[in-house]
């Protein structure tokens, strides 16, 4: 009697074809893209479901294997998420169950919360390059920012006169800055003495969440910073472990690109 | 400590969203101390003062206002470098909606104390710059002072003055909670849990306190027109110059009486109070 088999038989070289033939078609098509996004943390993914979900064609470039950045725990190695009002309202779309702490505060699990805003990023179309980390800004006329120049994690990681291999370029309409606290894309445009960041803030104060997302825009002409990159940039506050302004500034960001793009 | 000028004019303003802040209550405590003075509230500072002007003038002046706003954002508490660098597009833009909106919810930003009031002070007109109109700005803005004791910017509760600013993000900010509390903090504890932990020694925002409390600044900033001198040793008189939280609850809510026995006796001899005995009457303060 013939022996069952679960899976299909199919041999290693259709497996690696079907790898390297899918990324390449995919990633051939988003050389060129309306929005990228670097960084896929909470800000970024928040940016790029908003964007996706209007038929913005969106690239996320994230330097780690895995998306979603700090949203998976909160404070102290504690995987509990927690968001201001009125950022439970983002909870609620996402379809994320989260609960009431007091007055204001709500409180929700960071691994459900994360897989649902990556999931929903997924689900809205946005494109993922990650395991690749931000290099440099492409400058057009009048130093528009127009794209951005990354290369594999792994060589930034290795010596110099072992991997000297060049990265590449993408094109893109607009670039969102949403690396942290590291505003990488502002720090960039800083080092070549377009703009003058103002790093950290000088004072501590926890509710200055409402700053994040005030100063959430176009930094530069292309340029959009939104997340905890806003606060590097414009040397605001610090603050403590709530992800309610990353949120809102992902949303905020996205606005600003559609109302840009017309 | 010697008769001073008297109050003919008292003029309050709010700039900011600022929960639990009740002006009428504190209207109607200044009335039990200032009887013979005129007191009015009049809203948003920027509004009040610019509403005179035509829609271009206001809109060139809140431009201008805006831009001098975002040069005196500190950036490092050890560095006076207020001016060196130019501000950045996004936050003048942040400061003109800061001035065009009433309500304006964000707060955090570490202001010059005193930068803050130069441009204050350039609205106020000429008829009202006496000794005798005494204005008072609520903010929920953040504003330090420069000390040349220790070379560093520090955040205050008020900045005196014409006009006089009092910060309700500089009650929760400024007066220095329990020491624990930051050791506490450096070890990671999230400030949720610490927050519960220290309940009651330090006031937090949205505390419903918060109208008792500004009561002693507001005070404060009448002594100091009165008298140039706003504070006093007794550390429970609401004139006590607060530099922990645990100071700061004691005068302003705990204390054993509301003035010491020499500040309310000149209240009740120089600024038109009616005679007022404030939770028993306290000792007699030093140097006034």
């Amino acid at each position: 009697m013939e022996e069952r088999k679960l899976f299909s038989q199919v041999g290693e070289k259709e497996v690696t074809r079907a790898i390297v033939g899918e990324f390449a078609k995919q990633f051939m098509d988003y050389v060129e893209s309306d929005c990228l996004i670097i960084g896929g943390g909470p800000s970024g993914l928040m940016a790029g479901k908003e964007l996706a979900s209007k038929g913005v064609k969106t690239l996320i470039v994230e330097r780690n294997n895995y998306l979603g950045g700090g949203f998976w725990i909160g404070g102290y190695l504690m995987n509990k998420v927690t968001v201001r009002d009125p950022a439970q309202a983002v909870l609620g779309e996402l379809g994320v169950p989260y609960e009431g702490v007091n007055s204001g505060l709500y409180v929700a699990d960071g691994p459900h919360a994360c897989s649902k805003l990556i999931a929903a990023a997924c689900d809205a179309g946005v494109k993922f390059a990650n395991m690749s980390i931000f290099d440099d800004v492409v400058l057009r006329e009048g130093n528009r920012v127009s794209g951005a120049v990354i290369n594999w994690t792994p060589i930034s990681a290795l010596p110099r006169e072992i991997t000297c291999v060049d990265p590449i370029a993408l094109e893109s309409t607009f670039v969102i800055d949403s690396t942290g606290h590291d505003a990488c894309v502002v720090r960039k445009l800083e080092e070549r003495g377009i703009v003058k960041t103002a790093g950290f803030g000088a004072m501590w104060v926890d509710m200055s969440e409402d700053l994040v997302v005030e100063h959430t825009g176009e930094v530069h002409p292309g340029l959009v910073v939104i997340g905890m990159a806003v606060a590097t940039t414009y040397g605001l506050p610090r603050m403590g472990p709530t992800f309610g302004a990353m949120l809102l500034s992902g949303k905020k960001g996205a606005e600003v690109v559609m109302e840009k793009l017309g | 400590m010697k008769g001073g000028h008297r109050i003919t004019g008292l003029h309050l303003y709010v700039e900011g969203l600022i929960s639990y802040l009740s002006v009428r209550e504190i209207i109607r405590y200044l009335k039990r101390w200032m009887k013979g003075s005129d007191i009015d509230f009049r809203g948003n500072f920027f509004r009040y003062h610019l509403k005179s002007l035509s829609k271009e003038e206001r809109q060139e002046r809140a431009r201008r206002f805006a831009q001098e706003l975002a040069f005196l954002r500190i950036r490092d508490v050890a560095r006076r470098d207020l001016g060196d660098r130019r501000p950045m597009e996004g936050e003048v833009a942040y400061e003109r909606r800061r001035i065009e909106q009433d309500n304006f919810r964000s707060f955090g930003i570490l202001y010059d104390g005193f930068g803050f009031q130069r441009i204050f002070s350039s609205l106020i007109s000429e008829d009202e710059r006496y000794l005798n109109h005494c204005h008072i700005i609520f903010t929920n803005q953040l504003l330090g002072t420069w000390d040349e004791d220790d070379h560093r910017y520090h955040a205050r509760v008020s900045v005196y003055g014409f006009p006089s600013l009092i910060s309700t993000t500089g009650v929760v900010e400024a007066p220095a909670k329990p020491r624990e509390f930051y050791l506490k903090r450096r070890l990671g504890i999230p400030l949720e849990v610490l927050k519960t932990e220290f309940k009651g020694r330090f006031i937090d925002y949205g505390d419903s306190r918060l109208t008792e409390i500004l009561k002693g600044y507001v005070m404060q900033v009448l002594f100091f027109h009165m008298t140039g001198n706003p504070f006093c040793d007794d550390p429970h008189c609401r004139l006590y110059n607060a530099h922990w939280q645990e100071e700061l609850i004691r005068a302003q809510l705990d204390g054993d009486y509301g003035f010491c026995r020499s500040h309310l006796r000149f209240l009740n001899r120089h600024a038109g109070s009616r005679k007022v005995r404030e939770k028993g009457v306290g000792p007699s303060s030093r140097g006034h």
